[in-house]
């Protein structure tokens, strides 16, 4: 007689679907509940001084979106092999060659915009958001995922500033993606907006709004 | 008389906070207090100071377009520009370990103080942005100098008088929503607005 | 990883090289030639028209021509540093000087055309002026600023502004007197001298500048208007 065991089922689980709910979480929590620049509090010191205009700011949102995304994605791929020690080096290091990729690209295709933008697309290099996600996301999930977290984030960044973008531009010169909507020396707002005095209200009041919508209260 | 204008100029109409709202990432998040916002401007204007002019040596001497002709002639081409973001961060980073070490050795009670930012320094916006502006005005090494002091007590003038603003803000109804970030974006606001006064000052 | 990233830069790098340089070159010559025509960087053939019509050199404070740059390389007049030769003494600035050859007659000077650059209100100034053969009408003047104020200040880079230098002359007699900007705005063309213009509303300091920026370079190349009307 011989005693047969049943091999115990196995059930295979289904591969995860690129875009499942909690994958969804990851790109829309940081456009509101979690906002990298309102809620965080991060990114904020490029949000200020580009945003006088919407075409540099949109300029500069892509290439943002662009450093966090596929950053997140090299760390991420490469996180089992970078030792402890050298894990802020290697992120720096790592964000610091996607900012030059897009800065000599920019400088070969737009070179107007890379007059505009000047010392700040550098300056992303030490935007708080990228190397934020990097160590919060990118070092512990996922390939997909951190793409996805990167997304999230950028897209969050990127709607912010653009808004500030639009007021600054339209109160200060009169223009949208310098369209001339109406003649700015007409309004007497004094340079203001156009200063990054403009930009502080327009994103102070920005964050009032959106802190009072998500509910979110700082102590 | 070229330098002292620039300094003042650095100081109080090109300040990095009111002009740029460089370096305030770390602080914001962290601290209300007027001593953690007086050490980390210390520490912010000791490594501008050191970073502003060795950047400027690596940009004349390694990075420009013929700058390596010092090494020979064959070199005279090179234009290792494209090195030039990743070899400031570098150097930051190195310098701000440097101070670090210093630091800790010189004067623990400073160090116990700096706490956590002294390694968030060399992420801090302000010292990247020095010495990028630095490179993109086209200073001279004295200039630059000039410009690494000056913009970084800029900077701790800035943050001070924020923290001494936000402490007092402890006793004051502050609807909820804009609690915190919001209303210090407005206070720089106000207080950016106050510094514009400076920019009559010509020497 | 050194190695790597070392390697991925330098390909970007030399990939992109050459449109960098288009780049820029396209954009230093239609700024130099904006100071006599009305260009367009995506529709005219930029760079085949400044091959075509611009002759240029470097020239001293003296009017001497100017070979070598500092390091014993030729010269590039496009690529001399305004930037660091404005801060240098006027004797010792590399001053380009780009002439603009008539279309017909290709060895006929149709405009000189001199490079400024100063100190606006908030940041820098600088342009182009574009002078007649007589080395006394303005042909055209072309301004760029980097933060001066919108509605304002900024105003420098509207052609109504800079149209109003045209036909004004520099030289009183055999003085050379710049042109200068007046305080206000009065916006009525027969009140002005040939050696006046318009000044803007609310922007006197900005206009301050101008006039520093213009007086300031226009003296620098005294000495090569002198030289080259004595050659006549």
């Amino acid at each position: 007689m011989s005693t047969e065991t049943l091999d115990p089922v196995v059930v295979k689980q289904p591969a995860e679907p690129l875009f499942s709910k909690r994958r969804r979480k990851f790109i829309a929590d940081p456009l509101s509940d979690d906002n990298p620049v309102t809620v965080q509090v991060l990114g904020i010191c490029s949000a200020l001084a580009v945003t006088v205009k919407m075409e540099p700011t949109l300029i500069m949102a892509i290439s943002v979106v662009f450093v966090i995304v596929f950053s997140n994605l090299m760390i991420s791929l490469l996180s089992n092999l970078i030792p402890g020690r050298v894990r802020i080096i290697v992120q720096l290091a790592v964000i610091a060659t996607f900012v030059t990729l897009i800065s000599e690209v920019l400088k070969a295709y737009n070179y107007e915009m890379y007059k505009v933008l000047g010392a700040f697309v550098g300056l992303i290099i030490t935007n708080c958001i990228v190397m934020g996600r990097l160590e919060a996301f990118a070092m512990a999930n996922k390939p997909w995922d951190s793409v996805l977290d990167g997304l999230g984030s950028g897209f969050g960044y990127a709607w912010v500033i653009l808004t500030v973008a639009f007021f600054r531009e339209l109160l200060g010169s009169g223009s949208i993606f310098n369209i001339q909507i109406y003649d700015s020396s007409l309004m007497p707002t004094n340079g203001l907006f156009v200063d990054s005095i403009g930009a502080f209200m327009v994103l102070g009041i920005l964050i009032w709004i959106q802190r009072t919508k998500s509910g979110y209260v700082e102590q | 008389m070229e330098l002292l204008s620039l300094g003042i100029k650095s100081i109080f109409i090109d300040n990095m906070v009111f002009a740029y709202f460089l370096g305030m990432c770390s602080f914001l998040a962290v601290s209300k207090k007027v001593t953690t916002a007086i050490g980390l401007g210390a520490a912010v204007v000791f490594v501008l100071a050191i970073t502003a002019p060795i950047n400027w040596l690596v940009q004349e001497y390694i990075l420009q377009e013929g700058a390596l002709s010092w090494l020979g002639a064959g070199f005279a081409d090179l234009n290792l520009e494209f090195l030039q973001f990743i070899m400031f961060i570098a150097i930051i980073a190195a310098m701000v370990q440097l101070v670090e070490m210093v630091v800790e050795k010189s004067s623990p009670a400073l160090y116990g103080a700096l706490g956590i930012f002294l390694p968030l320094i060399a992420v801090n916006c302000a010292i990247l942005g020095g010495s990028l502006f630095m490179i993109q005005r086209d200073y001279s090494l004295s200039e630059a100098s000039v410009y690494g002091v000056g913009s970084g007590l800029g900077f701790m003038f800035a943050i001070v008088a924020l923290a001494a603003v936000r402490e007092k803000l402890k006793y004051s109804n502050v609807p909820d929503g804009l609690k915190g970030l919001g209303l210090t974006m407005l206070i720089t606001g106000l207080m950016g607005m106050a510094f514009k006064s400076f920019i009559g000052i010509t020497m | 990883m050194t190695i790597i990233i070392g390697g991925v830069l330098s390909l970007t790098s030399q990939v992109l090289g050459p449109a960098q340089k288009k780049s820029i070159e396209l954009d230093t010559k239609s700024q130099i030639l904006g100071a006599v025509m009305q260009l367009n960087k995506k529709q005219d053939d930029v760079l085949g028209i400044y091959n075509q019509r611009i002759i240029s050199l470097v020239v001293d404070y003296t009017g001497t021509p100017i070979v070598k740059d500092r390091k014993g390389n030729p010269i590039i007049p496009e690529d001399v540093n305004v930037i660091r030769n404005f801060k240098l003494a006027k004797e010792n600035r590399e001053l380009p000087v780009y002439k603009f050859m008539n279309a017909e007659n290709p060895d006929k000077v149709e405009a000189y055309i001199l490079p400024l650059y100063g100190n606006g209100l908030w940041n820098k100034i600088y342009g182009f002026i574009a002078l007649e053969e007589d080395f006394n009408t303005v042909k055209g003047i072309s301004f760029g600023h980097v933060q001066e104020t919108p509605g304002l200040g900024a105003r420098i880079s509207d052609l109504e502004i800079q149209n109003r230098y045209k036909g004004k002359t520099i030289f009183e007699g055999d003085e050379l007197v710049s042109i200068e900007m007046l305080k206000g705005e009065k916006r009525d063309p027969s009140l002005f001298g040939p050696h006046e213009v318009d000044g803007m509303s609310g922007a006197t300091l900005t206009a301050n500048g101008v006039n520093a920026m213009l007086k300031d370079y226009l003296d620098c190349y005294k000495g090569y208007i002198e030289k080259t009307k004595n050659q006549r």
